[in-house]
């Protein structure tokens, strides 16, 4: 290629449409390299919080004024209407997770700049994530996403379960990136391509086989990061050591983000493997649903529930990939049972947050017994989180579900709905224990977690608290603001 | 399709089969001289038996991870260096500029994160 014609392409790929598309993602880079800068001199150190927010708001206001501007950088990143959806949806998680983790730190207090820092760079990979046309755009968004939750999970350096957390995390996290570098290898040598498009072109050309090994090592580690059956074992453990403020961003956030590029490589996956990745859901659902039944950790227990919630939303997954003319329902059932899941479950660990207080006595289910006659409020406040976790109608956990296995009921995949729909009721016999724990039981004498009030915190759940019943009771204004 | 790739299963048959002969062959024609320094496995200067936990100072990361931030800077540097002169004659000179600063930039201010928070200083 010649200087002119790099010349050309410069020209043409910097239009003014690329911009716009890039400006959240800017605006989202040079919040964390001023809030880096702010680091760097003691005497900043009070603009931390007002930056943090800023680039937060900031980024929003950019998704939402710069808009879908459709393909940009030759189709490698994509903007449409879901990639700004999803994008405000990370935007939200990461808010909550900040929320959540001021005044959580009382031990180990050095690096909580950083700790920022690495928050804010979440998003920028989730969003690189959801946008991605093609496989290596979605690697590099992965490693930006990855690289800072390994190192937020083992935020609380001197002690063994966070070192734990962030141990495991990271080399099943290496494991799973591995799956994917190989699939994109196998997928290239097969069809010749990595963007989503020439590999589905690609597929009809003699390197068929190679290329369907690919992409199931490529599901493989999708499936990996959304914690799906035969690859969610690191999930309790890794939620229960981590930071639970971090806990908050793993649990909603970067299974949003996974599952964002799901719903765009599910345009590629055959017709015919839409009954196996239903098979799969299910699973997942059984295997997290009676994993959570026999917990007596509260955060463990919430980690088995986004497991079986992971296998519910796949669901959806299943049906646009047996049907590829319901995509456009599916990305909105999956987009709303995730932005319910993030206000409903990063609510709910919040809460855990708030009351545990960097104790990790205080997140045993015993020592919620009696919480609703100390704190009413708290109580039901968790109480809503847990109904709308179980999918109780007037919250937003139940219209998510209600999307989701309509969607799959359409596209044929009536068994494993039915199936599905079981498992669910299954999963409100541990969310009502927690609810007759706070409710009927006696106060225990040494458990109670002390009484803490943090005002980020409050507002951080009576947010959550409105959205999940906003989105119960009126889905029909996020919708519209979404499409 | 797949019978392009042939040559590079050729390749690995050569690569294999010229490591395994060398071997066999040094060991059919070389002498033998058996010494306990030479039946030990080389280590880079550690003591080769004994426990694995021994603690390294993080400054060996650090360092490492100073040394790839810049070296990645002069790759990209030497290629803008390399076409400078010919982009500024398609027009594009200053945007191409611009980024290359942007870039530095972005690497002065990590050099300037990690001075200030002490990553340079080898006796800490």
């Amino acid at each position: 290629m010649t200087t002119q014609e790099i010349a050309g392409l410069i020209d043409q790929t910097y239009s003014p449409q690329t911009w716009a598309g890039l400006a959240p993602l800017l605006t989202l880079a040079g919040g964390i390299l001023l809030l880096l800068f702010v680091e760097l001199f003691e005497r900043l150190h009070p603009l931390r919080a007002p930056l943090f927010l800023a680039s937060l708001i900031g980024t929003f206001l950019a998704h939402k004024y710069a808009g879908a501007v459709g393909p940009i950088l030759g189709g490698s990143y994509i903007v449409d209407g879901a990639t700004v959806a999803w994008g405000q949806l990370f935007l939200a998680s990461t808010m909550l997770a900040w929320f959540f983790a001021r005044q959580y730190y009382r031990t180990s207090l050095a690096f909580l700049g950083e700790h920022d820092i690495l928050l804010l760079t979440a998003p920028l990979g989730m969003t690189v994530m959801a946008g991605a046309g093609d496989l290596v755009t979605f690697f590099v968004g992965l490693e930006l996403l990855s690289i800072p939750l390994y190192c937020l999970a083992a935020f609380r350096r001197r002690r063994n379960d966070s070192v734990e957390a962030g141990l495991k995390y990271f080399i099943l996290g290496a494991f799973g990136v591995a799956l994917l570098l190989y699939g994109a290898a196998l997928t290239y040598v097969g069809t010749g391509h990595l963007d989503l498009a020439g590999i589905a072109a690609g597929l009809e050309g003699p390197g068929r086989p190679l290329a369907f090994a690919g992409l199931a090592l490529i599901a493989g580690s999708l499936f990996f990061k959304l914690s799906i059956f035969p690859f969610h074992l690191w999930v309790p453990d890794v939620y229960q050591g981590s930071p639970t403020p971090i806990t908050v961003l793993m649990a909603t956030g970067t299974k949003a983000a996974a599952l964002a590029f799901l719903m765009r490589f599910a345009a590629v996956l055959p017709g015919s493997s839409a009954n196996l990745i239903a098979l799969l859901a299910v699973l997942t659902m059984a295997a997290g649903n009676l994993g959570a039944l026999v917990q007596k950790d509260l955060k463990r227990m919430l980690a088995y529930s986004g497991i079986a919630h992971a296998g519910t939303v796949l669901l959806a997954v299943a049906g646009t990939v047996a049907a590829p003319a319901l995509a456009g329902d599916a990305i909105q059932a999956v987009l709303f049972y995730m932005a319910a899941y993030i206000f409903t479950a990063g609510g709910a660990f919040g809460i855990l947050a708030w009351l545990e207080a960097d104790g990790d006595l205080f997140t045993r289910i015993d020592s919620l017994r009696g919480l609703a006659r100390r704190r009413p409020w708290l109580a039901a406040t968790l109480s809503l989180f847990l109904l709308s976790l179980g999918g109780i109608p007037a919250t937003g956990g139940f219209l998510g579900k209600w999307l989701v296995f309509s969607v799959s009921t359409r596209a044929d995949l009536i068994t494993m709905t039915i199936l599905g729909v079981l498992l669910s009721v299954v999963a409100l016999g541990y969310y009502l224990r927690v609810i007759v724990a706070m409710y009927m039981e006696p106060e225990p004498a040494e458990l109670a977690p002390p009484m803490t009030e943090r005002a980020w915190a409050t507002f951080g759940t009576s947010l959550c608290a409105w959205m999940v019943l906003i989105l119960g009771v009126l889905p029909g204004w996020f919708l519209g603001r979404v499409f | 399709m797949l019978q392009h790739y042939l040559p590079i299963l050729v390749l690995l048959g050569l690569v294999l089969g010229f490591a395994v002969v060398n071997i066999i062959i040094s060991d059919l024609l070389g002498g033998h001289r058996r010494a306990r320094g030479k039946a030990e496995a080389y280590e880079c200067g550690m003591k080769p038996v004994g426990t694995a936990r021994i603690r390294l100072s993080i400054h060996f990361y650090l360092v490492a991870v100073l040394f790839i931030l810049f070296d990645v800077e002069s790759i990209f540097l030497i290629l803008w260096a390399v076409g400078a002169k010919s982009f500024t004659q398609a027009g594009v000179g200053l945007f191409v500029f611009t980024e290359i600063v942007l870039f530095v930039g972005l690497l002065v201010l990590a050099l300037a994160y990690a001075w200030r928070k002490g990553g340079l200083d080898w006796d800490r």
